[in-house]
């Protein structure tokens, strides 16, 4: 992969993308996360992302709005913020052989697939064996069948992705951007699966 | 003193604080001499240069933070003399790592030669960018900041074209997608990117990557900057591994493109000497084609005001580069070389339409570049 391969890991010693708001010392109560985005060109990742930032619009953060990077910042229960940093991918078989310069120190990884198309859920399953592959070991996955407000075209039953998530330990959720179904918990249940930096 | 002064941003610091700068002055001399004096005995590393560096940067802005100096100093300060320090340093240092190592050259020069063919035909349909993308005065202000990166030296000002680059794209996107109802994503982004880097034909992509991938503060190659270099080092990595396959083409088709984009450029090369000694005003065919294929001749559009000092080292090699083609080539087809003003080999037909009619090229040229 051109220059990139040859260079030092910028992630090591930090845990897996994982890192504090200032760059220093890992914070355990403010984290900022790398998730990259996987999936089939069409399956609606960069929806599931807007509806996920515009969602929770706060007027005073300054939400960079890119065409592929968003960030979103999330308060969860015990006060611990986590800032995600999303990183979509182009989902175009021909870009298939670039994604591990995305999913590279990401420590949280979401696959997106169609309901309405099994192509996509077979695509799906193939990022996932890519992740297993060549992820870091401590990545945390979720598998996300996007598009389930368009119940009468469904072609993938919810159980076969119960069932394939339940069997490669992934988080797997059902989601509607269009009509925000889901999102907001999808967020939120990857924040809670985070490995924590022990506070020192 | 060995070393002169002369980065704007440690003098602003200076003229700021006198004490704060000269503290920060003293260590980059230091890190600088101990550099110099190392490279005496290794051969080129750049990754181990690299995370020299790195480490350098990190020691320092701990050093800044602990020195009684800058006690109370904001967040702000300490980043601004730490981007001051970054690119005085690789300033100093940029000959020794920039483009160093034979084997890196040897890729830019792969790339570059690459996309000179690619240039030739591909169409972004090839990409499947869809129609409500294409918007050529978009498309060129973005390449115009790709070619902009070896103007800089400092690893930070070459990462800021390749984020302007992509800034232009974001808004290209964002715009066209308004009327559409749709969402862009990195399934529209990317495309578009490689599309534009292609029409760019940046200088010395591998090595600009790799300087600031290597030399960028690690602490600022992260989130949104680090996601758009990584697009573009994905970008390059598609460019070089592409084949028939990689495009909307038909494989047999892209072969024989490729083949007759070597042909193309081979007989322009065979062109261009006597355009050479062509009084400078007359357009000439070479000329038409360098600003058609803009960055392989990073010179052809600048102004000797525009000139830096740094860009006398490039200048001379590209000169002694363009003399020995030219005297090869006149070897070649057995004709003295710098010979009579006038061309005197045999024309194809297609450089005496082009001699005699210049307002026509200057057409030509100028939908080009719209």
């Amino acid at each position: 992969m051109g220059c990139s391969s040859s260079l030092p890991d910028r992630t090591s010693g930090r845990l897996g993308g994982l890192n504090s708001e200032n760059g220093g010392a890992p914070d355990a109560k403010n984290l900022r996360v790398k998730l990259v985005l996987l999936g089939d060109s069409g399956v609606g990742k960069s929806c599931i992302v807007l509806r996920f930032v515009r969602g929770q619009f706060d007027p005073t953060s300054k939400v960079t709005v890119g065409a592929s990077f968003l960030s979103q910042t999330i308060a969860l229960q015990d006060s611990t913020t986590v800032k995600f940093e999303i990183w979509d991918t182009a989902g175009q078989e021909r870009y298939a052989a670039l994604a591990p310069l995305y999913y590279r120190g990401a420590a949280v990884a979401v696959v997106v697939y169609d309901i309405t198309s099994p192509d996509s859920f077979t695509k799906a399953q193939y990022w996932v064996k890519e992740l297993q592959k060549h992820g870091s070991p401590d990545i945390v996955m979720a598998l996300v069948g996007n598009k389930a407000d368009l119940q009468e075209k469904r072609e993938v039953p919810v159980q076969d992705g119960i069932d394939y998530a339940e069997k490669n330990g992934m988080f797997f959720i059902e989601t509607s951007a269009k009509t925000a179904d889901n999102i907001n918990q999808l967020f939120e249940e990857i924040a809670k699966r985070l490995p924590r930096p022990s506070p020192s | 003193m060995i070393f002169s002064i002369e980065c704007e941003i440690l003098l602003r610091l200076i003229s700021l604080n006198p004490l704060k700068g000269y503290v920060i002055l003293n260590a980059a001399k230091l890190f600088f001499c101990s550099f110099i004096v190392s490279f005496s005995f290794h051969t080129v590393n750049p990754e181990n240069d690299g995370r020299r560096l790195q480490e350098f940067l990190l020691n320092m802005e701990a050093a800044i933070r602990d020195h009684p100096l800058w006690a109370g100093a904001t967040e702000e300060e300490v980043d601004c003399a730490m981007e001051g320090l970054e690119k005085y340093v690789m300033t100093k240092l940029f000959s020794r790592t920039f483009a160093s190592f034979a084997e890196d050259a040897k890729i830019d020069q792969e790339i570059l030669e690459k996309i000179s063919l690619l240039q030739n035909f591909l169409r972004p349909e090839h990409l499947d960018i869809p129609a409500v993308f294409n918007n050529n005065a978009s498309w060129l202000l973005a390449e115009k900041e790709l070619q902009k990166i070896n103007a800089f030296k400092a690893p930070r000002e070459k990462l800021l074209c390749i984020l302007n680059c992509c800034r232009v794209i974001n808004n290209l996107l964002l715009n066209s997608s308004m009327s559409e109802n749709r969402v862009p994503g990195a399934d529209d982004f990317l495309p578009v990117l490689i599309y534009v880097m292609i029409k760019a034909n940046p200088p010395q992509l591998h090595s600009n990557l790799k300087f600031i991938q290597l030399y960028r503060r690690q602490a600022k190659l992260v989130s949104e900057a680090a996601y758009y270099f990584t697009n573009l080092v994905s970008a390059k990595s598609f460019i070089v591994d592409l084949d028939g396959k990689s495009l909307s083409i038909d494989e047999t088709e892209f072969h024989d493109s490729m083949q007759a984009a070597r042909l193309v450029i081979k007989e322009t090369r065979i062109k261009t000497p006597p355009a050479l000694d062509k009084p400078a005003d007359l357009p000439v065919p070479s000329r038409r084609l360098h600003n058609k294929g803009g960055s392989n001749y990073p010179f052809m559009e600048a102004e000797a005001g525009e000139l830096t000092v740094g860009d006398v080292e490039r200048l001379l090699s590209l000169y002694k580069d363009v003399v020995n083609n030219y005297t090869n080539l006149c070897r070649a087809i057995g004709h003295p070389p710098l010979s009579k003003l006038q061309p005197s080999f045999p024309h194809s037909e297609e450089t005496n339409v082009l001699l005699e009619q210049p307002e026509e090229i200057m057409k030509t040229d100028h939908k080009a570049v719209e």
